[in-house]
């Protein structure tokens, strides 16, 4: 079945999952090219496979102004960490994954400047837990792919001298690649491009040791959601808009093929999402506030997986709750490819056909569990 | 392989062709000497100091300022604006914007003239890059240069710099032609959709040569209006560039470029060794562009214009092809490989 087809026929159905559907020959021919072993237990989906830890507080974000409080999101980190290790202390519980040796990237993500982005408190959070444990400032990196917009969210007030802020590009242009791995990379070609690489930032592959991944609950055009899979994979390797174009996405398998090649998938060791703010509509930009919410609170968990199919639903039902069409809906009648104005004023269109089952996809390579029988969830107020 | 005579000593003077340097035997086919594009300089005799200070020795000029410029002490050749109009006018080299045009992929549009000097291996061309060309000497310099095409520029005298040090920067280069390396074969019919077709067929790095007809040992012969090439498929050069390549496989070129889509590269070897020319039409420097060509080679040799750098890195030979990343690619760069047996 071609694409085309494929995409006819669930315009009658919009709640198919698109695995059901899709044949093998839906999903593009990847080679990759990575030079790294796993370790013996991967970070995705890690020790606790299935695991999620959701801590809410109604006061994390002042009424007034929605600033977070340092001191609220502080209590529901060190909550939230205790709980997902079992640790009776906060100090402990970060040892279960960072030695004071590591150098320790955090990926956080800046695309939704200005209103939904890794919250500095969180993230200034999380680099006083690596100090603690031992971790010096200078093997502390905060990174994005793209320099520009960790410098308009401006991380650096709220962190410590010698944290390095650090963006592989200046921009989204292809023309610098020089931080990139010429010898980690994914091959495939999706429509054509004469690029068929993308290759993985040399932070992750040549300086990183661990990973902690500090992804926000958004709404996205191409995948559906983009939690903690797509801002890890997207958001580490070169050349990956490439993948959706003209109405089509190849985000269904793209996203889970790239978390899962090594070193990303061993290093990446903890994952921390950001739902102060969300965004059910025109993500994974946030240049209004017309389609923020606040869930208030934060995931945490090793599994990527099962946190993405909890965000899936809190998306899904924020989006039902303002009367716009599901994030499965495959119907062209709802499709104006690339007309990001009339996403941006429509919350009942869609740029691309999204692919919200690749986070199934994900959990079939197996970097985590998406079946929400078998997730264990565990909520906490603060 | 022979070389006649030196560089400082190979100053041919032939009317109205550009400058030609070291003469060599070649094999078969092959052009036997190497040529430089000539300024066609309309300027008045009091930038001839100018001219000097950029290493300009020799230009193209009207007719009746020959005597003046020789006595300032620069080989000068006839070439008048009847001479000039017919050669075949080249587009100013570059990513074009193209506002106006629905594009059918998102690929920035470059105005290329390879197909041209591939099209007409002996045909005389000139730029125009006198108005709107600004800034882009040096990368007509080095197109020209790459095809070994035989071309005049009437450039912006701002560009007068530039394009000395381009000159002399080719200078140094090598002045052997080698073979052509192709994976396709392409029979020229001589029409606009051809010419189309042979247009995207360079733009997309798709290793090409005209035929006369279909050459056995290439991996594909195209020859529009055939069966397997109907006519109706030139309507969409891009379209038909992708068919070429997916008939092909990827794994299968001579050569790919990652990292950029504004480089086009072209490609000769002799077996004992290769060359590669990459021009970069996007006007920024490219950084870390990284190459695969099918064989294997030995550490290459790198020689980028305006950028001082030591080579190659991440040189990889696996699987029967040869990988490397150039650090930084400005207008042009000439690698050259030797084979390893």
């Amino acid at each position: 079945m071609k694409r085309r087809t494929f995409v006819q026929l669930l315009a009658a159905s919009p709640l198919v999952s698109p695995l059901i559907e899709a044949g093998a020959e839906d999903i593009p021919k990847y080679r990759v090219a990575s030079r790294y072993k796993p370790a013996a237990t991967p970070g995705m989906p890690g020790p606790y496979p299935g695991r999620v830890i959701a801590v809410k507080s109604a006061k994390c974000l002042d009424a007034k102004d929605e600033r977070a409080d340092p001191a609220v999101v502080r209590e529901m980190l060190e909550r939230g960490m205790r709980e997902l290790t079992r640790e009776a202390s906060t100090i402990d519980a970060w040892r279960r994954f960072i030695r004071a040796d590591d150098v320790v990237g955090i990926k956080v993500n800046a695309g939704g400047r200005p209103n939904v982005v890794s919250a500095p408190e969180i993230v200034a959070e999380v680099v006083r837990n690596l100090m603690a444990v031992g971790v010096k400032p200078a093997q502390i990196y905060v990174y994005e792919r793209f320099q520009g917009q960790l410098d308009e969210v401006n991380y650096a007030p709220h962190l410590p001298q010698g944290v390095t802020i650090i963006g592989a590009e200046r921009g989204n242009r292809a023309i610098d690649n020089r931080n990139y791995d010429p010898l980690t990379y994914v091959e495939a070609d999706f429509f054509g491009e004469d690029d068929t690489r993308s290759n993985m930032m040399r932070l992750i592959s040549e300086k990183f040791t661990k990973v902690i991944n500090i992804p926000n609950m958004k709404d996205h055009g191409a995948t559906g959601v983009t939690g903690c899979l797509k801002n890890i994979a997207y958001g580490s390797f070169s050349n990956v808009a490439r993948t959706h174009y003209n109405g089509v996405s190849h985000t269904l398998s793209f996203v889970g093929t790239l978390a899962a090649v090594e070193p990303l998938r061993s290093r990446t060791v903890l994952q921390i999402m950001d739902g102060l703010r969300g965004v059910w509509h025109g993500g994974p930009f946030a240049r209004t506030k017309k389609y923020v919410f606040y869930p208030k609170r934060i995931l945490f968990g090793t599994d990527p997986v099962a946190i993405d199919r909890l965000l899936l639903d809190i998306i899904e039902e924020e989006r039902k709750a303002h009367g716009a069409i599901s994030v499965w809906e495959r119907s062209v009648k709802y499709l104006k490819a690339d007309d990001t104005r009339a996403r941006d004023a429509d919350p009942n269109v869609n740029i691309i056909i999204r692919e919200p089952g690749h986070i199934e996809y994900a959990a079939k390579l197996g970097l985590g569990v998406d079946d929400l029988k078998k997730i264990q969830v565990q909520e906490i107020e603060v | 392989m022979r070389l006649v005579m030196a560089l400082s000593t190979a100053f041919v003077l032939c009317a109205s062709a550009p400058l030609r340097l070291r003469v060599e035997i070649g094999p078969g086919n092959v052009a036997q000497e190497t040529r430089l594009p000539l300024l066609y300089w309309v300027q008045g005799i009091e930038t001839a100091p100018a001219l000097k200070q950029a290493g300009i020795e020799q230009i193209a000029a009207p007719p009746n300022k020959l005597d003046e410029w020789r006595k300032a002490g620069l080989n000068v050749i006839a070439l008048s604006q009847q001479d000039l109009a017919q050669r075949v006018k080249l587009l100013v080299p570059r990513v074009a914007g193209r506002a106006d045009v629905a594009s059918a992929t998102r690929r920035p549009w470059i105005d290329s003239n390879g197909w041209r000097f591939m099209r007409a291996p002996t045909g005389k061309f000139y730029y125009d890059l006198s108005e709107r060309g600004t800034g882009k000497a040096t990368l007509a310099i080095a197109e020209a240069w790459a095809y070994q095409a035989d071309a005049i520029l009437k450039i912006d005298p701002a560009d007068l710099a530039a394009a000395g040090k381009m000159l002399a920067f080719l200078r140094a280069l090598p002045h052997t032609n080698l073979p052509l390396i192709a994976d396709i074969g392409l029979i020229d019919d001589g029409s606009a959709a051809t010419g189309e077709v042979m247009n995207l067929l360079t733009r997309r790095n798709l290793m090409f040569r005209v035929v006369a007809a279909p050459a056995p040992q290439l991996k594909i012969n195209i020859k529009l209006g055939s069966k397997e090439y109907p006519q109706s498929e030139a309507s969409d050069p891009n379209a038909f560039a992708l068919k070429v390549r997916r008939q092909l496989g990827d794994e299968n070129r001579s050569l790919r470029i990652y990292g950029t889509e504004v480089v086009i590269s072209r490609l000769t070897g002799d077996g004992t060794r290769l060359r590669l020319h990459l021009l970069n039409y996007s006007g920024r420097d490219v950084d870390s562009l990284r190459v695969r060509t099918r064989g294997k080679y030995a550490r290459a040799e790198l020689k980028a214009f305006g950028i001082e750098q030591a080579g190659p890195e991440d040189f990889v030979v696996e699987d029967g092809a040869t990988e490397f990343t150039i650090p930084k690619l400005g207008v042009y760069a000439l690698i050259e490989l030797p084979a390893v047996n």
